[in-house]
C-alpha cells in the first residue's frame, strides 16, 4: 500500500529524465542553480562589504558614483558601495524572502485547499468565498496595506513583514487548484475503499489525497516562487521591503532610478538580476509542469 | 541631429551648450512670462496664515509690507513705508507710508490697514504669528499715512518681524466679504496680482498695473507649476518648458555642473537653514549629554558634504553663516570615532544601543540617513531608519513622547538669531503638541541669556551673548550638528535681473527675459520654442 501512496514522489528518476530533455527547463535549472550558488558562495568571494559606505574612495571628487572598474566590477552606487557586492547580497535576500513566502503560501494553500476539497459542502463554500474575497482585492493595495501594518508592529527591521505579506496573498491560487484535485480524489474508488476499511478523514487526507496533489503543488510553488521574487522587488521598490542598509534588488532599483542617465549601472545591475531570476524560475516551473503533465491528465 | 542628441543623452555625455541662449539686450526687455515649478503645492494665499516656503512664493509677490530686505541683502529697506523712526528707548516705532498708495483694485491703502492685519494675526486661531507680536503693547494709526507701534520691551529684531508677509496691509471689508475664500482671493499692494489658480496644478500671477514701484517690474506674468517632482522639473527645464529649476536631484546637479557652458547659469545661495539630527533630551539614552556629544563625534561631516556634491557647509550649531551673533571661530565637532566610543562607554553604553531614526521620504534624506547609519554603526550604535511623509513627520516630532531621534531641520524666518535660538531652544517654546522646541530642551541659563540678548541695544554686547549661547548648545549638543545647505538653482541663460535672495526664495519680481520676441503666457510648448 505504501508504494502506491507515495507513487508520485517515487517517480523522480522519470521526472528528471523528462526535465533534462526539455531545453527550457534545462536553461531555467542552470539559471536557478547559478543564482543559488551566487547567493550562498558569492558573499564569501566578494571583495567588498555590501553595506560599507566608502564615500572617500567609492565616489568621484564631485560626489558621483564610479563606473565599473577592476576594483568595483559593476561600479559603485550613490553611497560609494560596491554594486556587485550588493547584487550578490540582494540575491540572498531575495531568495530567502521568496523561499519563506512560497513555503508559507504552500502551507496555507494546501491546508485550506485540502480541507475544502475533501470536506465539500458548507465548509467548501465558506473557504472558497474566502478565496474570492482575497482575490477580489488588487494585489498591490493589499500588499502595501499589510506591509505597512506589519511595519508598524514590532516586526519592523526584519524580513518578516514582507514574507507574511507575500505568503498571505499568494495562497489563493494554490488553494483553488488543490481543492479541485482533492475533490476528484476524495470521490475516487481507492479513497472509498480506505474509508470502508475504517480510515479516519485525517489519515485519508494525509496518506491518499496529499500525495496525489503533491505534483501540482510543486509546480504551483515553482511558479509562485518566480512571482514572489518579482513581488518582493516591487514592494522593496516602494519602500516596504527589508529596511536599509540591507541590499535588496527592488530597493537598489529604487535608489538608482534617478541616476539612470549619469550612472546607469546602479539600476541596470539589479534590473538584469531580477529578469534573470524570474525567467529562471519560470522556465523551471513550466518544465516541471510539462514533466508532470502526462500523469496529471489535465 | 535630433537622433544624435538623443543618443548622447543615452550614453551619459552631457549636451554641450544651453539650447536657448540670451539675445543680449543691455536694457531690460518688458513683457513675457517666467515659468517655474515646485515639488510641493501652495496651501494658501492668506498672508495671516501662510507659513511655508512654497506659499511664500506667490504671497510675497502679491503683498508688499511696510519694510522689506534690500535686493540681495539682509538689510532692511523702505517699501510701503517711506521712512520710520525709533524712539531713543527703543520701544516706539513710527512708520510713515508713501503718498498715494493703492491696492491692486485701485482702492486707497491707509495706515489703519496695517493695524488691522496685525490684530488679525493676533486673533485669528489659524494664524501662527500671534507669538511674534507678544511684545507689542499698542498699535495706533494717527493718520492715513502714519502708524505707531509701541513695544513693551525693546526688541532688536522687531523690524525683521515687520518685514514678514503677515504684516502686509489688508482691507478689513475685503477680508470680511471674502470669508472662507480669502485663501484664494488675495488683495494686496504688491507687484503682482492673482490671475488664475488651478489648485495643485498651476498658479498664474499677472503684473499689477497700479503697483507703486512699477519701474522695477518687467514681466507680464509669473507661472508657478505645482506638484512637479525634482527629476520631472529638470526634464521640463531641459526642454525649455521652465525658465528656472531649483533643488536639483544629485544626478541632475552633477550633470549640469559637468558642463562648463552651463556653469554661469547655476546660481548658488546660502539660505538660513540648518540640518542635522534632533534628539529628544527627555528620552533615554539622549537625556545623557555624553551620548549626544558622542554621536556628534561619530558623524563624518566631510562625507555628508561630499554626498551633497559640496553644496553645503559643516555646522557647529544652529546659526547659519551670515546670521548676526554666529561665532565663526567655533569649529564644528571633529570626526573622532574613538572619542565617541569612549564617551558612550563613560555614559554606560560600552556596546552602543539600538535606536530608530525618523526621517522624511526623500532621496536626499534617504542617502544621508544611510550614511549616518553607517557612521554610527562604526561606534556601536545600531540605527533603524523609518521614513515618514513630511506632514506626519512634523506632527510626530512636535510631541514630547514622539520619536526621540529624528531628522532635524530649521529654516529661519528672518536673519536674526532670535529666529533660530529662541524658536528652537527657549523653554518657553515647549508645548505638548506641535512643539517648536522639538528637542524639549530646557536650560534656565540659556533662557536668561536669550531674554537678555533680545533686548540688548549694543550690537557688540549682543553678539557676545549669542556667542555664549552657541557655546552652551555646542556643549549640550541637543542636535547632531551637521550642515547648512546651499540652495542651487539653474536658470535659462535668457533669465536676467535675477539673483537668489538670502531671505526670499524664488523672488522673480524684478527679473526679465532677454529674448528677441518676448513670449506671452501661452500653454503650448510650440510657442515656447523661441529663436533657436
Amino acid at each position: 500500500m505504501r508504494s502506491r501512496m507515495i507513487g508520485q514522489i517515487m517517480k523522480i528518476p522519470r521526472l528528471a529524465r523528462r526535465l533534462l530533455a526539455d531545453r527550457g527547463a534545462m536553461i531555467g535549472g542552470i539559471l536557478v542553480l547559478g543564482l543559488v550558488a551566487l547567493a550562498t558562495i558569492g558573499p564569501r568571494a566578494a571583495r567588498h562589504d555590501p553595506t560599507a559606505c566608502d564615500i572617500d574612495r567609492g565616489l568621484s571628487a564631485a560626489g558621483a558614483p564610479l563606473p565599473p572598474s577592476g576594483d568595483a566590477l559593476l561600479g559603485t552606487d550613490e553611497l560609494g558601495r560596491d554594486v556587485w557586492a550588493r547584487v550578490i547580497a540582494g540575491a540572498g535576500t531575495s531568495l530567502e524572502i521568496a523561499t519563506l513566502a512560497t513555503a508559507l503560501a504552500l502551507a496555507l494553500g494546501l491546508a485550506i485547499g485540502l480541507c475544502a476539497g475533501y470536506a465539500g459542502g458548507g465548509i467548501d463554500r465558506a473557504l472558497m468565498r474566502l478565496v474570492d474575497l482575497v482575490l477580489a482585492f488588487p494585489f498591490l493595495l493589499v500588499a502595501m496595506l499589510l506591509a505597512a501594518l506589519l511595519h508598524g508592529a514590532d516586526l519592523a527591521g526584519t524580513i518578516a513583514p514582507i514574507v507574511i505579506t507575500l505568503g498571505v496573498i499568494g495562497w489563493t491560487t494554490i488553494a483553488r487548484v488543490v481543492r479541485g484535485k482533492a475533490m476528484v480524489i476524495a470521490r475516487s474508488e481507492h479513497v472509498a475503499a480506505a474509508r470502508a476499511l475504517g480510515a479516519s478523514p485525517a489519515r485519508i487526507v494525509w496518506r491518499h489525497v496529499l500525495p496525489n496533489v503533491a505534483g501540482v503543488a510543486i509546480v504551483l510553488g515553482a511558479l509562485g516562487f518566480a512571482q514572489n521574487l518579482l513581488a518582493e522587488s516591487v514592494l522593496s521598490y516602494l519602500g516596504l521591503g527589508p529596511p536599509p542598509p540591507a541590499a535588496s534588488w527592488g530597493r537598489m532599483l529604487f535608489e538608482g532610478r534617478t541616476y539612470y542617465q549619469t550612472a546607469p549601472w546602479i539600476a541596470l545591475a539589479p534590473g538584469i538580476a531580477i529578469v534573470v531570476a524570474v525567467v529562471g524560475f519560470n522556465l523551471l516551473g513550466e518544465g516541471l509542469r510539462d514533466a508532470l503533465a502526462p500523469k496529471d491528465a489535465r | 541631429m535630433r537622433l544624435a542628441l538623443a543618443l548622447c543623452a543615452a550614453c551619459g555625455v552631457p549636451d554641450v551648450a544651453p539650447p536657448l541662449p540670451a539675445a543680449g539686450h543691455a536694457a531690460p526687455v518688458e513683457g513675457g512670462t517666467l515659468r517655474f515649478s515646485t515639488k510641493d503645492q501652495v496651501r494658501t494665499l492668506d498672508p495671516s496664515v501662510e507659513y511655508d516656503e512654497v506659499s511664500a512664493y506667490p504671497v510675497h509677490a502679491i503683498f508688499d509690507t511696510l519694510v522689506d530686505y534690500a535686493p540681495g541683502s539682509t538689510r532692511i529697506a523702505p517699501r510701503l513705508a517711506e521712512r520710520w523712526t525709533i524712539s531713543p528707548d527703543g520701544t516706539t516705532y513710527t512708520f510713515e507710508l508713501r503718498p498715494g498708495l493703492v491696492y491692486s483694485d485701485g482702492s486707497a491703502l491707509v495706515a489703519g490697514d496695517v493695524a488691522y492685519s496685525l490684530s488679525r494675526a493676533r486673533t485669528l486661531p489659524s494664524s501662527p504669528f500671534g507669538p511674534f507680536l507678544a511684545n507689542v503693547a499698542e498699535i495706533t494709526a494717527p493718520s492715513a499715512r502714519e502708524l505707531v507701534i509701541r513695544l513693551a520691551r525693546p526688541d532688536a529684531s522687531f523690524l525683521d518681524v515687520m518685514a514678514m508677509s503677515f504684516t502686509a496691509p489688508q482691507r478689513a471689508d475685503h477680508v470680511a466679504a471674502a470669508g472662507d475664500q480669502i485663501r484664494r482671493e488675495p488683495l494686496g499692494a504688491g507687484p503682482f496680482v492673482l490671475a488664475r489658480w488651478d489648485e495643485g496644478r498651476v498658479l498664474v500671477l499677472a503684473k499689477n498695473p497700479r503697483y507703486w514701484d512699477a519701474a522695477r517690474v518687467h514681466l507680464d506674468a509669473l507661472e508657478l507649476h505645482e506638484n512637479v517632482p525634482r527629476d520631472i522639473q529638470f526634464l521640463m527645464f531641459q526642454r525649455g518648458e521652465l525658465d528656472t529649476a531649483e533643488r536639483l536631484s544629485a544626478p541632475d546637479y552633477l550633470r549640469v555642473i559637468a558642463q562648463p557652458a552651463w556653469r554661469p547659469y547655476v546660481l548658488t545661495r546660502a539660505t538660513m537653514n540648518v540640518y542635522g539630527v534632533r534628539m529628544n533630551v527627555r528620552q533615554k539614552p539622549f537625556d545623557d549629554r555624553r551620548v549626544r556629544q558622542a554621536l556628534n563625534y561619530a558623524l563624518d561631516k566631510a562625507h555628508v558634504i561630499k554626498l551633497l556634491q559640496g553644496a553645503a557647509v559643516p555646522s557647529h550649531g544652529i546659526l547659519p553663516p551670515g546670521v548676526f551673533g554666529r561665532d565663526d571661530a567655533l569649529p564644528p565637532y571633529p570626526h573622532d570615532p574613538a572619542r565617541a566610543r569612549a564617551l558612550l562607554a563613560e555614559a554606560g553604553y560600552p556596546h552602543g544601543f539600538d535606536v530608530e531614526l525618523v526621517t522624511t521620504s526623500d532621496d536626499e534624506a534617504d542617502r544621508l540617513g544611510q550614511s549616518l547609519q553607517y557612521d554610527l554603526a562604526q561606534v556601536g550604535v545600531r540605527v533603524r531608519i523609518t521614513e515618514m511623509a513630511f506632514a506626519s513627520y512634523v506632527t510626530a516630532i512636535g510631541s514630547p513622547t514622539g520619536p526621540a531621534f529624528a531628522l532635524g531641520t530649521w529654516q529661519g524666518d528672518y536673519p536674526d538669531p532670535t529666529s533660530f535660538l529662541d524658536a528652537q531652544f527657549h523653554s518657553r517654546m515647549i508645548t505638548e503638541q506641535n512643539s517648536n522646541n522639538d528637542c524639549f530642551y530646557a536650560n534656565p541659563e540659556l533662557d536668561a541669556l536669550l531674554d537678555a540678548a533680545r533686548g540688548e541695544g549694543d550690537p557688540d554686547k549682543r553678539a557676545a551673548m549669542y556667542h555664549r549661547a552657541e557655546r552652551i548648545l555646542y556643549d549640550d549638543a541637543p542636535w547632531i550638528w551637521s550642515y547648512h545647505q546651499l540652495m542651487t538653482e539653474v536658470v535659462q541663460p535668457y533669465v536676467r535681473g535675477y539673483a537668489p535672495h538670502p531671505i526670499w526664495t524664488r523672488d522673480y519680481s524684478s527679473a526679465w527675459l532677454d529674448r528677441s520676441a518676448p513670449r506671452s503666457g501661452g500653454d503650448s510648448p510650440v510657442d515656447r520654442g523661441g529663436a533657436p
